[in-house]
């Protein structure tokens, strides 16, 4: 009897090992890869880096200056759009389950949310880059469109999570219904949608496809949102293809700033849910 | 008859094509404690939900015939204010977990945007704590969070909140089913106290719980209102056999 | 307090009226025996209805109790107490108004010295007294005072046990008023039983306060538990 138990306690023990493994496996890569771009990418990085435009090709020096304001202008401009249009669809698709509307329209939501953004690029770039010309506004546009069903889908979640208790307890106070969202609701879940927002920032931050189309790149510090702009995908992109050496080095030090970027966003979306979480 | 606060007459409510409520006729007075009971899907919380209008939101549902607040017809009302005027419950404690003790007493104010000096809110809190047996375990955490509450002070704040708002009558649904029996008998105590002030309509599953409160009960059975009497009467000689065979646990 | 607390304080307080009632229809019933006052007797019989209705509403409010609030352990056994304290009271009321009765029926006053000589009127006192004591007891929850019932209801048989004797002798020296002999026999049986309702009140208060059941056992064995 008791051998028997022993020989179970080894399996399980065994099994117990290999599951941890596995997950040891799994992390591998990414660790490689964080590694490795932190060792190309930080020794890049200085004041001098971030505050200069790139230096023209085949001379030494230069920096990302001219990316990183287009990078957060086309995210800035896309998130004015994105985000209140995404927290009023997210909060009318969880107010109203069941309707024929929200049925479609989250089913668009989804749709949405698989489409490649390379094709986005493309609509965008035959809708308003070929009327207009290549503009930081018709890459917001794309990169808003892409972010929307995250936006959307968070806040959705996260409101269907809040039991209905909470909005019967407003209504039976008289309440009225706008208020009960705005007041109640929306407050309660305000976590949820916070990291929600947060976590699409950081998707669309990286994202290259759309952009080759749309804000182009620019080698000048630009802040005209109707022109072409730099942004730092896009600068990654070029300045690692390019056959120069100095060039390459740009753009580890800009995948080690996107990087560091997107790793911020995503610890301040854990604080956040952690600190502001509601306790229901 | 001079008493009644709330009455219905032939009254009746639809989930879709479902007659939950039928034809209900009853006198409530005031400053009584009115028990429901029933079987589960009798219809009883429906028919509390018609009082303050809680009813109509659920999509689908209707209702038809005659309640009254005193002497105005509570359908021709505006909802918002027949709220007001009948506070309301619930099952699970429902604090908002977003706002402090002290602003969950007076959220009927706040949320409704409603100017109130601040000398006045202070008072309101403090009578409507003390009124709901609360003031003493929290008047030193006015401003934590009402969720960091225990659940049966989650329910007397919940009951704090609707008293804050001086209704006319109190709705309960089912008050005391999700707490421990502390916490129940701690409710239940306060029921005493606040029918001194209020009309109290509690739905209840809990036959004890219907017996020991209520100065009067009503037995919904399949969405028919069976019977309406005093609790004594009712507990010691019902005159229908439903109610009698419901109350001696003989429900076939 | 909780509102059963409440209801029993209420129905506790209404016990203790009843009694006080009892007492008095006893104390007036004496009265009217001695000084063979027929209008008081007469007003005993009209108070006996109070009394009934007493025990009427006491049995409704116990009724009540256990249909709306379901009592457990000490309430329960005070309850079920209570019942039986009403019952026994009553049954005294009926005996105040017994002997209350014989004195409207006679046709003669009751002679002072028989009175004495058949030690009826140290009875009566006894009885009373006990009445009395078993109330307080009741009332403090004491139970080595209802414990001295038991004893003090000794006194009672005996002089019960001793009357068919006495008075044969009455009547043996008094061939006129063998009515008067016989009317004085039945009090003394009445009184008797006084006696035993108290003790039996007496047991429902141990059985309430200590959840001791004492029915049916010796007297003796009674006494012992006492002193524990």
């Amino acid at each position: 009897m008791d051998a028997r138990i022993g020989i179970r306690n080894t399996k399980s023990i065994l099994f117990k090992s290999f599951i941890i493994f596995l997950a040891f496996v799994v992390t591998l890569p990414l660790i490689i890869v964080l590694l490795y771009i932190i060792k190309q990418g930080v020794m890049q990085v200085n004041w001098h880096f971030l505050t200069h435009v790139p230096a023209p090709e085949g001379e030494k020096g230069g920096g990302i200056a001219n990316a990183l304001v287009g990078s957060l202008l086309i995210v800035g401009m896309s998130s004015l759009v994105a985000i209140p249009v995404g927290i009023l669809a997210g909060i009318y698709l969880s107010e109203n389950p069941g309707t024929k509307l929200a049925y479609y329209s989250g089913l668009c939501v989804d749709i949405l949310q698989g489409v490649p953004s390379i094709v986005m690029g493309i609509v965008v770039y035959f809708w308003i880059v070929k009327p207009f010309g290549f503009s930081a506004i018709s890459g917001s546009i794309a990169l808003a469109i892409m972010m929307l069903p995250i936006v959307i889908r968070s806040t959705e979640q996260t409101l269907l999570l809040l039991p209905p208790s909470l909005k019967e307890a407003a209504l039976s106070l008289g309440v009225p219904y706008h208020r009960v969202i705005l007041k109640v609701i929306v407050p309660c879940g305000f976590a949820g949608i916070l990291s929600g927002i947060i976590l699409s920032i950081a998707r669309i931050i990286g994202e290259t496809a759309p952009l080759l189309f749309t804000a182009l790149g620019s080698n000048y510090l630009s802040t005209n949102v109707t022109g072409a702009m730099e942004s730092l995908p896009h600068l990654i992109f070029t300045y690692a293809t390019s056959p120069y050496d100095d060039q390459h080095d740009l753009a580890w030090g800009a995948s080690f700033i996107l990087l560091m970027f997107v790793l911020i966003l995503n610890i301040v979306t854990k604080l956040i849910t952690r600190k502001w979480k509601i306790q229901l | 008859m001079e008493n009644t606060v709330v009455s219905a007459t032939n009254f009746n409510a639809w989930f879709g094509d479902n007659h939950v409520v039928k034809d209900v006729t009853i006198n409530i007075e005031k400053n009584q404690c009115v028990a429901v009971m029933g079987p589960s899907g009798c219809g009883k919380t429906t028919f509390l939900r018609c009082i303050n209008r809680m009813h109509e939101l659920i999509p689908g549902a209707t209702a038809k015939g005659s309640m009254k607040l005193y002497s105005d017809e509570i359908y021709t009302m505006n909802p918002i204010y027949v709220r007001y005027k009948i506070g309301m419950v619930f099952q699970r404690p429902n604090p908002f977990p977003n706002l402090s003790i002290y602003d969950n007493v007076i959220a009927g104010y706040k949320l409704n945007g409603l100017k109130v000096p601040k000398a006045d809110l202070d008072n309101i809190v403090q009578k409507s704590l003390t009124s709901a047996a609360l003031w003493n375990e929290v008047k030193d955490s006015l401003h934590k969070k009402g969720t960091f509450l225990s659940g049966g002070q989650q329910q007397r704040l919940c009951i704090a909140r609707a008293i804050a708002m001086e209704p006319e009558v109190i709705l309960f649904d089912e008050p005391t089913s999700a707490l421990d029996p502390i916490s129940t008998s701690s409710v239940e105590q306060l029921f005493h106290e606040l029918k001194e002030k209020y009309t109290l309509i509690i739905v209840t599953h809990n036959m004890q719980q219907a017996a020991r409160v209520s100065d009067k009960t009503a037995f919904f059975y399949v969405g028919e209102l069976v019977e309406f009497d005093d609790t004594k009467q009712m507990f010691t000689a019902p005159s229908d056999v439903r109610t009698q065979n419901y109350i001696t646990g003989r429900f076939s | 307090m909780t509102p059963l607390e409440t209801e029993i304080t209420a129905l506790k307080k209404e016990l203790v009226s009843m009694w006080m009632l009892v007492q008095s229809q006893m104390n007036k019933a004496k009265e009217a025996l001695v000084s063979f006052d027929k209008d008081l007797a007469r007003e005993v019989l009209i108070k006996e209805k109070r009394v009934n209705s007493f025990e009427l509403k006491i049995d409704r409010d116990c009724e009540n109790i256990f249909a709306l609030y379901c009592p457990v352990a000490v309430d329960l056994r005070f309850l079920l107490a209570a019942l039986k304290i009403n019952t026994n009271l009553e049954r005294i009321g009926d005996i105040a108004a017994g002997i209350a009765l014989y004195v409207v029926e006679a046709k003669e006053n009751f002679d002072p010295k028989k009175l004495e000589s058949t030690q009826l009127l140290r009875m009566y006192d006894e009885s009373v007294n006990i009445l009395i004591d078993t109330r307080m007891a009741f009332e403090k929850e004491d139970t080595a005072l209802a414990r001295s019932i038991f004893k003090r209801d000794d006194v009672l048989d005996e002089i019960n046990e001793k009357a068919p004797v006495v008075i044969a002798d009455l009547i043996r020296s008094d061939m006129d008023n063998v009515a008067e002999a016989l009317y004085i026999l039945s009090i003394i049986r009445k009184l008797e039983r006084v006696g035993d309702q108290s003790k039996n009140i007496a047991e429902e208060i141990i059985f309430y306060v200590e959840a001791k059941i004492l029915k049916h056992q010796e007297s003796g064995k009674r006494m012992l538990e006492g002193e524990e």
